[in-house]
């Protein structure tokens, strides 16, 4: 069949995106995603517990970081603040939003499930099973800034994903239900330890807890640097594989006739998606909401394609958890997960109800 | 003794009582001897400084002993976590994240040095002023920087987050972390916090002084005849939380004069209906008065309308910040719970804990 | 350009054998129905001609190249399979179905490519498809959504189309609509048809060329009126029936 339009048949696919509105084609999107990221870093660093004028904040940024030269007036502590406290916050928060986001995408695409998350291969519950054991048996071990607790937290992340993968090779069931099945079986073991670890936890029960429900409150430069260079990688090789998760949304056996190596690619989506799921686990705790929904909401807007899809909800996820991390430090530090929950659902609930894109779930 | 609402009793006047309380004990102590008692309670390390009721002769001004100066700043002290913590100069801000080291800071005249604290700090009054750099869900990060500590003192076992601690030691910022599992390490840990603010000789003869009337009240809760047994109510509802074994309370109702009844297993707070009805104290101590437990309501409670201590009308409220919180009211506290398990003790003047609290809780 | 050559071709499936030694070949620019009862194998033929399912014996070969020296990309690009039917689990435009069918022409970061989406469009087109551009695809009649895996097969530009089962569920109209549109694809652009096919009267009146296997064996080959005889019904499908050969429509 030749290549090229048969003459006087405009091209549809044109025409039909010419009738887009110019507010839902991807790279208008993205243009409101990275403002909505940069209103959020701005916010989040002129705002906190403690109140600085905006003007210092402005002033340590400019002469820290730019290295301009401005008269200091302001104290140490804000300097501690902005630089210390804030900014690597708000950065956590970016990449662990922008992370989760992304990897609930993938888990979305490869699953073909539009209720799967980040964690329900048995991330969390490993991860959360790793922290708690670490809180009954705290050592004094820590790697490259890590504490003891998020390094087991990672560990346990990676090995629950491990498991469940190895543990649903030998499953009769079609490859897609035997790993949900497997993850859900996984998950509810990892679950009961989490819970005997609880009781058994005694007065410690609190940090259990706490890790629980999610929180960027203990964010340093240093976890930062860890957690970057993994969420980064991750999400960059997820986007790269973009091309397969579109493959697979209509089947492993159409995506094979499409000439996608499906097995390989499943390994490699998933592993990313683990990864870079435990390095934001680790760090910040289980923080929900944001894998699941932040994908549907681009979807609404730009459509099913991978990529489109991919980066742009780590723009969103990341803008999201900034807003929200804010929100739950100005009342006095909130978990985060109860905050992206508060507002997250609703917000959801609103879209469903009024947007009519043509790609209503 | 007399007690500003400030709580602090100066060094002097403190010294002018000390050699009378020696003598008595002394001769209390002598004479309990005899009996072959022995003052110090089941679990308790012996206490390096203080000095030994039995041996020791009473003297007009004991100078203090060699541990008792203070080092020079800048300072390197071992916290009760094994960690090393060094204070570079004598602490002139200081952020203190218990209730217990918030109370000692005040007591040893310090109080002007503190500038943050947490909202559950309710001992003395101005310590409820003070800012409130953390809460029961944990530091505020930005708020404690910017009181600009250059000390904090920080709860052990949890108390305090250790991410924070980790947290506020990564920002350079010097945190003694303190945790008193029983009644000999509260002293010691009065001491380690007057070492860390610069005030070791004040802290010392602090501890002294409540080792002293401690001694006196638990040698003569110990030469009452009975030693009933008793349930110090931690809280109820829906379970009920009793002392630990071996723990804390536990300690402080033994030197009080009671046999405690304790939940049998060191990890656990919780003691099942039926296991206390089985124990059947013959005093409840009402840890939880403050909160809103009034005797009343004991007495009401179905399952526990045949215990001793319900049927004996043997239910007694007492202050639980004196009694468990490990601070410098401590012995303040054992003389409150002396008197709850016991009415009839005869504590002299100098033993008496404050005024007993008002019928209706707060 | 796109012949397809089976040579002594087993697949077993643990202990159950779905094709038993298969020697035949479609060469280019035929079209040709695959029949036979549940079971006999017609789906595993399908699997060991695309690959995606390796033999337990024997070679397939496309061109004369057996499927193993192709890479898959390689191989989708020369062969398109129309799958029965897919579930959708988001909400999907026609025309981005339709252009899953470029993937193994795409670059991995590069994306659709205007010469890419100019395939599309025409592919669209080809099927008749111009009214349900910008529609969701799980709105569509499943007549429709046949109609849209067959333009996504088509935007693949493979030379060789495998259709399973394309007719099953879809309403008369449908069913014709599509064998027409196989028949003109394979008329007009030459495109190499192999159908696996239930409906034995849609078969006769489309197909110059059917195949029977049963129980993994081919046992005829050749145009329907031979291969759909009354004995060799009766034989393999084990019922009395005579298939209408005649006539400008088919029989229903």
């Amino acid at each position: 069949m030749r290549a090229g339009v048969a003459p006087g048949i405009p091209a549809l696919s044109r025409r039909v995106r010419a009738s887009t509105p110019r507010w839902r084609r991807p790279t208008t999107v993205a243009g409101v995603g990275l403002a909505a990221l940069a209103i959020a870093l701005v916010v989040g660093l002129a705002f906190g517990s403690v109140s600085i004028p905006l003007g210092d904040t402005v002033a340590i940024l400019a002469h820290r970081l730019l290295g301009w030269p401005v008269a200091v007036t302001w104290p140490a502590s804000s300097e501690t603040i902005v630089l210390e406290l804030r900014l690597p916050r708000v950065l956590m928060a970016m990449l662990a939003g922008g992370g989760l986001a992304v990897a609930g995408a993938t888990m979305q695409g490869v699953l073909r499930n539009p209720l799967a998350d980040p964690y329900v291969l048995g991330t969390a519950s490993g991860a959360a099973l790793g922290a708690s054991l670490a809180v009954l048996v705290p050592l004094p071990l820590g790697l490259l800034g890590l504490g003891f607790g998020q390094l087991l937290a990672f560990i346990g992340a990676v090995v629950a994903v491990a498991l469940v993968w190895r543990l649903s090779r030998a499953s009769r069931l079609g490859s897609l239900t035997g790993l949900l099945l497997t993850g859900y079986a996984v998950g509810s073991l990892l679950a009961a330890g989490l819970s005997m670890a609880m009781v058994l936890s005694g007065a410690q029960l609190r940090q259990i807890v706490y890790f629980l429900l999610g929180s960027l409150a203990t964010a340093t430069w240093q976890q930062v640097a860890v957690a970057a260079p993994l969420i980064i990688v991750g999400v960059v090789v997820l986007a790269w594989r973009a091309r397969a998760l579109d493959a697979l949304m209509l089947g492993d056996e159409t995506a094979a006739h499409l000439g996608l190596a499906v097995a390989r690619e499943r390994v490699i989506l998933l592993a990313f998606a683990a990864l870079v799921t435990a390095a934001a686990v680790a760090t910040c705790g289980l923080i929900g909401f944001v894998g699941l929904v932040v994908p549907h909401m681009v979807r609404l807007v730009v459509g099913p394609a991978a990529r489109p899809l991919l980066p742009l909800a780590a723009i969103f996820g990341a803008a999201f958890l900034a807003f929200a991390d804010l929100l739950a430090r100005l009342p006095g530090e909130l978990p985060v997960g109860i905050v992206t929950a508060v507002i997250g659902a609703p917000f959801f609930l609103l879209i469903l109800r009024h947007v009519r894109t043509g790609y209503e779930l | 003794m007399d007690r500003s609402p400030l709580g602090t009793p100066s060094v002097s006047r403190r010294k002018g009582l000390f050699v009378p309380t020696v003598g008595l004990v002394v001769a209390l102590v002598a004479g309990a001897c005899s009996a072959g008692g022995s003052v110090a309670p089941s679990t308790s390390s012996p206490l390096p400084v203080s000095p030994s009721p039995v041996v020791a002769t009473p003297s007009p001004s004991p100078s203090p002993s060699p541990q008792a100066t203070q080092p020079a700043f800048p300072l390197t002290i071992t916290d009760d976590e094994g960690t090393s913590v060094t204070i570079p100069h004598a602490p002139s801000r200081i952020v203190s994240l218990t209730p217990a080291s918030t109370e000692e800071i005040y007591a040893l005249g310090e109080g002007s040095l503190l500038v943050g604290d947490t909202d559950s700090d309710d001992y003395p009054a101005a310590a409820k002023t003070l800012p409130h750099v953390a809460t029961y869900q944990g530091v505020v990060m930005e708020k404690l920087v910017a009181a600009q500590p250059d000390l904090v003192i920080a709860g052990g076992d949890g108390f305090t987050h250790p991410a924070d601690v980790t947290h506020m030691r990564s920002l350079g910022i010097p945190v003694v972390v303190i945790y008193a599992p029983t009644v000999p390490a509260v002293l010691a840990d009065l001491r380690l916090v007057g070492e860390a603010v610069g005030q070791l000789p004040a802290a010392t003869a602090m501890t002294e002084a409540m080792q002293t009337r401690m001694d006196a009240i638990a040698s003569l809760a110990k030469a009452e005849p009975t030693h009933p047994s008793v349930f110090y109510e931690i809280g109820v509802g829906p379970d009920i939380y009793a002392p630990a074994k071996d723990s804390f309370v536990a300690d402080m109702v033994t030197l009080a004069g009671g046999t405690p009844i304790t939940t049998g297993d060191p990890n656990s707070y919780t003691i099942a209906l039926e296991k206390l009805v089985l124990a059947d104290p013959q005093v409840i101590v009402l840890g939880d008065y403050d909160y809103g437990t009034a005797v009343a309501d004991v007495l009401k409670r179905p399952g526990w309308e045949h215990l001793t201590a319900v049927v004996d009308g043997a239910v007694r409220p007492v202050d639980d910040t004196i009694v468990t919180r490990p601070g410098p009211r401590l012995a303040d506290g054992l003389a409150a719970l002396a008197l709850a398990i016991d009415p009839g003790l005869v504590l002299p003047a100098d033993l008496l804990p404050p005024a007993t609290p008002a019928p209706s809780p707060s | 350009m796109s012949e397809l050559r089976l040579v002594d071709v087993a697949l077993a499936y643990g202990s159950r054998m779905a094709l038993a030694g298969l020697d035949l070949t479609v060469a280019s620019g035929e079209r040709v129905a695959v029949l036979g009862p549940n079971g006999a194998g017609k789906s595993s033929l399908l699997r060991c001609a695309t690959g995606v399912m390796p033999v337990s014996r024997g070679t397939v070969m496309l061109d004369g190249v057996p499927l193993a020296e192709l890479g898959r990309e390689a191989i989708a690009r020369r062969i398109a399979v129309v799958p029965q039917q897919v579930d959708l689990p988001f909400a999907i435009r026609v025309e981005e179905v339709v252009a899953l069918g470029r993937i193994p022409h795409e670059r991995s970061f590069r994306g659709p490519t205007p010469l890419d989406r100019e395939i599309v469009d025409e592919a669209i087109h080809r099927v008749g498809l111009d009214a349900f551009v910008g529609r969701d695809a799980r709105e569509l009649s499943l007549g429709e959504r046949q109609l849209v895996l067959i333009a996504m097969a088509v935007a693949q530009q493979a030379r060789l189309l495998l259709l399973d089962e394309p007719t099953v569920h879809l309403d008369l109209r449908h069913q014709v609509q599509v064998m027409d549109l196989l028949a003109d694809l394979n008329d007009r652009e030459g495109l190499t048809i192999l159908a696996v096919l239930h409906d034995l009267a849609l078969a006769a009146h489309y197909f110059p060329r059917a195949l029977l296997l049963d129980g993994g064996r081919l046992v005829a080959d050749g145009p329907p009126a031979q291969v759909l005889a009354p004995e060799r019904v009766q034989a393999t499908f084990g019922v009395d029936a005579a298939v209408w050969m005649g006539g400008a429509r088919p029989g229903v």
